[in-house]
């Protein structure tokens, strides 16, 4: 026990000792791990914000088809999907973009009307506003119903970031370049900061009139089905999904499905760097493996010294391995810090708008930052482990030889 | 006591530049005396001295201490045995830079089960008998070769070893460090120690108890 604290004091002595050594390795090492943490992090974050967003997305999107282009949906649909077996509930939605000021908001008109017509007969598909509210969670006022005609409920980062709150009164550019005027009845919280932060909600004929949809059509169409288990949704939602892609001129995206996309988007994007991270790693590699084997003829001397002097090679093997752990650790650690600093507190500048897409323009939208232990102990066996290697094989090689060779190659 | 039995080093060996640097070296050194080893620049003694005190493997032959062979011992073996038996001081001094003196003469506890801070008096104490009180705490490069040297005689001595092994240890210290060091390796034979001295010099050849004269590799004499 003493013996290893002698040890380990004497690392600390050398980590001290051999200053460009480690200067060199904690900059280099540093900085990969700044770059890996930070672009981990932030895909991290995107990716739970992404399954955030889904989590009362509807169980399938079904959208209308024209020339391969997603275009609007006949609402005739509605009757026959809300008729297959397993579906509860059908939903229309109209949505697009709007302006406010010099902010882009997404405007989405959402179904109210908790019925259909089919056949002449009235069928009670759901509680819609129920079903739709748990998305929006009300900080304040009131949520819309079907005749809330000029009403809006806002999320709290668009209220926010206009200064809007319950009774204030927005002017809105429409695609078509008019100014409507709605009053602000309600400012929601989503657990979603997407939701939250671009996105103003109003009942559907609102958002007809805004978009200038004929009255047949919507944007999609949202299903729901009856099932209350993940896995069952999952199949059932196939099943379901088939026969509805029977119908002609629409497309059926489901929940897994635009999860899986997202997921796969950010991992690509987050891929770019991680390849530019590996090349750094590589380098660090080398340069650790160079400093103590070309560079490293004091660090041989001394091999053969403490051996003259009655260190065995495992006791400089557990020196090294001191050496690397702190080098590695440190660099970890300063590399994390760096990487949750640039994230969460500078906002990831240039990476935050790679990993969303430059064409994204969300307004005061929060960086998601997700600091998972996995990714934090992932950044560190990194850090650590390439040093370890790069550092322990040659000090091995030079602790195997005798101490005489080794003072005397050193000093040759 | 320590033998040597027809101990023989061959750098390269079967390579174009091989060297013969020790041949069929067959030596004593008794306990509790110094052994003088001397003859001129690279006549081997360095290679004979770094072979008896288990630094370096020798191509054929074998080292006894106290009847024990340790040729055969395995090379974590021979570090258990340096670290428990043996002290060294090298020609070329061999501090470690950027420790203080006191630092450098502690460092050989490092690799035993003790606290060096306990060791602290002990050492403190070397320094002083070899004038370096008042240098405790100077770094090493703020010490004169000669100060360097008896900095390094004290640290072969912190671990109260029963032999010590001193390659040249005069070579690049001044009149007064030389006197110096003598003197102690005296003091320290008189306690009872083995050392074994490669040297040039004659003041430190006078020492000898027993003294062997190499050239080319061979023991050609000895008295």
């Amino acid at each position: 026990m003493k013996r290893s604290k002698n040890l380990l004091k004497y690392s600390v002595n050398c980590v001290q000792r051999y200053k460009l050594r480690t200067l060199v390795i904690l900059i280099t090492l540093g900085i990969a791990a700044a770059s890996f943490s930070s672009v981990a992090f932030l895909s991290d974050g995107l990716v739970k914000e992404g399954a955030l967003s889904l989590k009362y997305a509807p169980d399938l999107t079904v959208q209308g088809i024209s020339s391969g282009r997603q275009s609007l949906i006949s609402t005739r649909y509605v009757s026959s999907i809300a008729l297959v077996p397993g579906v509860r509930w059908v939903s229309q939605r109209i949505w697009g973009y709007g302006n406010i000021g010099d902010t882009l908001v997404v405007v989405v008109g959402i179904d109210l009307d908790n019925s259909i017509t089919t056949n002449q007969t009235k069928v009670l598909l759901g509680n819609s506003v129920v079903d739709q509210a748990p998305a929006f969670p009300l900080e304040s006022g009131q949520f819309l119903d079907v005749q809330s005609r000029n009403s809006i409920v806002i999320g709290k980062g668009v209220a926010e970031l206009l200064g809007a709150d319950v009774g204030t009164v927005l002017s809105v550019l429409t695609e078509s370049n008019v100014i409507r005027q709605y009053n602000v009845i309600g400012i929601f919280n989503s657990e979603s900061s997407i939701y939250s932060a671009d996105m103003i909600l109003m009942n559907l004929e609102s958002a007809r009139e805004f978009f200038s949809v004929p009255e047949d059509k919507v944007t999609d169409l949202m299903v729901y089905l009856d099932s209350e288990d993940d896995s069952t949704t999952v199949s059932l939602s196939n099943v379901i999904a088939r026969q509805i892609s029977e119908t002609p001129n629409c497309r059926i995206l489901t929940k897994d499905v635009l999860l899986r996309a997202q997921e796969k988007t950010y991992s690509e994007r987050s891929g770019f760097f991680s390849i530019v991270w590996y090349v750094i790693l590589i380098a660090v590699a080398i340069v650790a493996f160079n400093q103590t084997v070309v560079v490293g003829h004091e660090s041989k001397f001394e091999v053969g010294l403490l051996k003259a002097l009655g260190f065995s090679t495992s006791d400089i093997i557990q020196v090294r391995v001191y050496e690397s752990l702190m080098l590695g650790g440190l660099a970890g650690a300063v590399g994390i810090l760096s990487g949750v600093v640039f994230d969460s507190i500078l906002g990831a500048p240039i990476l935050r708008d790679y990993m969303l897409g430059w064409a994204n323009l969300y307004p005061g939208f929060p960086t998601p930052v997700f600091i998972s232990l996995q990714t934090v102990l992932f950044t560190f066996a990194v850090t650590v482990l390439p040093l370890l290697f790069a550092t322990i094989i040659p000090s091995w090689l030079n602790a195997t030889v005798d101490p005489d060779i080794a003072m005397r190659g050193a000093r040759a | 006591m320590i033998e040597t039995v027809n101990l023989t080093k061959i750098y390269n060996r079967g390579k174009k530049h091989q060297v013969e640097a020790v041949t069929d070296a067959n030596i004593t050194a008794e306990s509790g005396a110094i052994t003088i080893f001397v003859g001129p620049s690279g006549c081997g003694k360095t290679t004979l001295m770094s072979m008896i005190g288990q630094l370096l493997t020798p191509t054929r032959g074998e080292v006894l201490i106290d009847k024990e062979n340790l040729t055969s011992y395995s090379d974590g073996s021979k570090a258990v045995f340096r670290r428990k038996n043996i002290g060294f001081v090298f020609q070329h001094i061999n501090l470690l830079p950027n420790l203080n003196a006191l630092e450098n003469v502690l460092t050989p506890l490092l690799c035993h089960d003790v606290d060096p801070e306990k060791y602290k008096d002990n050492a403190v104490s070397l320094l002083s008998q070899l004038g370096l009180s008042d240098r405790a705490y100077f770094k090493v490069e703020q010490l004169s070769g000669g100060q360097q040297q008896r900095v390094a005689v004290a640290r072969a001595l912190v671990t109260e070893p029963k032999i010590i092994v001193a390659d040249e240890p005069l070579t690049f210290v001044d009149d007064a460090s030389a006197k110096t060091i003598t003197d102690f390796f005296e003091q320290i034979k008189d306690e009872g120690k083995t050392v074994l001295i490669s040297t040039h010099a004659t003041n430190l050849a006078k020492l000898g108890d027993k003294t062997y004269v190499i050239n080319c590799g061979n023991v050609v004499d000895s008295y």
